[in-house]
């Protein structure tokens, strides 16, 4: 069991269920440790890509994680979104699920985008709230990840870790810690994502984020399109020895490679966490 | 003094869904009535490298073209037809009108085909909008239900007397479609990365279904639409029957509906046999 307040598990190495690798999970089951499921894509179908979930929920541990709470809006709270992920959550068996702190629209429009928020007192203050009211409707602890972001407002009078950490523990919610994220908006903003990741309450972390991603010389974008840098690697090192580790997710949603590609980039954390990696070649078979 | 967090929260949207630059649209009228554009640069920080438009421009370019993406995928036939270039401005102008209002991209596209049909100044409307309805419609059946199929045993465990009343309840994913442009060709020719068929009207008929999570669709012709629609209507077998043997220019056998009947069933097109309630 991870060292997480709730004890919620480590499930291990896993990545996220992608259309473009459906058939060989369904047709070769291959050897990972859990999946992430992006909520949005499965609530309002009854087609393929449930039938796809329930075999895969079928077989191995899956987490939901969405893009859509939108939590942080002065928006009213979507009840019937939230209906409808807890159904998913109670269907798939979820071991937990997580969104974006993050708004994504007010007005009832939906930007797509997990747009930053101002880290203010009074916006602090609202967020705990509508955690809290998400946390009850859902029947467990929301867990939120940290964005990357690309700008950062003048009237924020905290640190995106510290208004995070006094969020999740307001609040009680879980911590899922992109680590590409902590070096994106660090870069972008000029901070220093050593001392991001030292400031994270480690006992409120129940998940890591790891992805690659784009640098266009004068920003980076999170792309997830290309393998883990060096630096996030060394940044989930320095957070794993905090937390003792916890379950570790790869994105890859631009370019996405083959099934083994990804599997392969997933496991290297298995390495950096200190644990042997195991012989894929075996594994698959090939 | 400093935006609160509902008047930040809407002026930033303003500002990412105004379609002009990044300067216009933080001078808008509706984004300068939240936020003063005297205020902008204190409001969002220069950083060491972008100043405080480049920073709010990354959030407006990745809008449009995240949207750009869903509808890129849902409309892969509308997208071949106008080209990149003209799909965008499609897309701009649809998305300053519908902007989404739904938790999930899928729904994004549903307004395509109205917003094509209403639009004045679009080359081959009607075409285009009926490859965006059937296109809007694909997706629909996609995402639908998934239904038991009707077996041979329960077809068999009909009382031959009870088929004249018969009603025959269709899978969810299914839709009987008057078609004036031949867009189920064109697409699938799209999809193969094959020639693309003319573009001239042409009325036709088909069915469009989904069989074991892929989409198809059956030509039809007009007799076997009229027979077909009756039925998934709710029209009794019998009723349905008359209408197609008695009305219509072209003349119908009992051995050609039979073998509808019986390709139908084959592809999976009916889920069940409901009987008239003896009572």
């Amino acid at each position: 069991m991870g060292r997480n307040r709730w004890n919620l598990p480590d499930l291990g190495f896993g990545i996220g269920l992608r259309t473009v690798h459906y058939s060989y999970i369904l047709a070769n089951h291959p050897p990972i440790d859990w999946f992430e499921v992006l909520s949005e894509n499965y609530m309002d179908t009854g087609g393929r890509p449930l039938y796809v979930l329930d075999q895969v929920a079928e077989r191995y541990p899956v987490v939901l994680h969405g893009v859509s709470m939108s939590v942080g809006s002065t928006d009213p709270l979507n009840l019937d979104y939230l209906k409808k992920l807890k159904a998913l959550a109670d269907r798939t068996r979820a071991h937990w699920v997580s969104d974006h702190l993050c708004w994504t629209g007010v007005s009832g429009i939906n930007v797509h985008d997990l747009l930053p928020m101002p880290y203010t007192d009074e916006s602090l203050r609202y967020t705990i709230e509508r955690v809290k009211a998400v946390s009850e409707i859902l029947e467990r602890p929301l867990v939120l990840e940290n964005p990357s972001t690309y700008l950062e407002f003048g009237t924020s009078t905290w640190s995106e870790v510290d208004f995070l950490s006094t969020l999740a523990q307001e609040a009680d919610c879980g911590i899922l810690l992109d680590v590409n994220n902590v070096y994106v908006s660090c870069f972008n903003h000029g901070l220093d994502p050593d001392a991001f990741i030292d400031r994270v309450p480690a006992d409120r972390v129940v998940q890591y984020h790891l992805a690659g991603h784009t640098h266009k010389g004068t920003h980076i974008l999170d792309t997830h399109s290309d393998y883990v840098i060096d630096e996030v690697w060394s940044l989930y090192r320095r957070s794993c020895r905090r937390t003792g580790g916890v379950a570790t997710l790869l994105e890859w949603d631009e370019n996405i490679p083959s099934f083994e590609v990804v599997h392969a980039e997933a496991l290297k954390a298995r390495r950096h966490r200190g644990l042997p990696e195991p012989d894929l070649k075996r594994a698959y078979g090939t | 003094m400093a935006p609160d967090l509902g008047n930040t929260q809407q002026w930033m949207q303003a500002v990412i869904l105004h379609p002009g630059s990044d300067r216009e649209a933080v001078a808008s009228p509706k984004a300068r009535k939240l936020v003063p554009a005297s205020q902008f640069p204190r409001l969002i920080r220069p950083s060491r490298t972008l100043d405080s438009f480049d920073r709010i421009g990354i959030y407006r370019g990745m809008y449009l073209a995240r949207l750009q993406e869903a509808l890129e995928a849902d409309f892969p036939g509308l997208l071949h037809f106008l080209g990149r270039k003209r799909f965008s401005e499609l897309v701009r102008g649809y998305v300053d009108r519908y902007p989404s209002r739904s938790y999930t991209l899928n729904r994004l596209g549903d307004r395509l085909p109205d917003y094509i049909r209403s639009s004045p100044g679009i080359v081959r409307q009607d075409f285009l909008h009926e490859l965006a309805r059937f296109e809007l419609l694909m997706s629909r059946l996609f995402d639908a239900e998934e239904s038991p199929v009707l077996t041979p045993e329960a077809i068999a465990a009909v009382p031959p007397e009870s088929w004249e009343t018969a009603r025959l309840k269709p899978i969810a994913a299914l839709s009987v479609e008057v078609l004036r442009y031949p867009v189920g060709a064109y697409l699938e020719a799209v999809r193969q990365g094959k020639t693309c068929p003319g573009t001239r009207r042409k009325n036709h008929w088909a069915v469009v279904y989904r069989r074991q999570y892929a989409l198809r669709w059956l030509d039809l012709s007009r007799p076997a639409y009229r027979l077909l629609h009756a039925l998934v209507s709710g029209v009794p077998l019998g009723d349905a029957l008359s209408s197609v043997l008695k009305g219509g220019r072209q003349p119908v056998g009992e051995v050609q509906l039979f073998s509808w009947f019986r390709g139908w069933v084959t592809e999976g097109l009916f889920q069940a046999v409901e009987l008239e309630d003896p009572a």
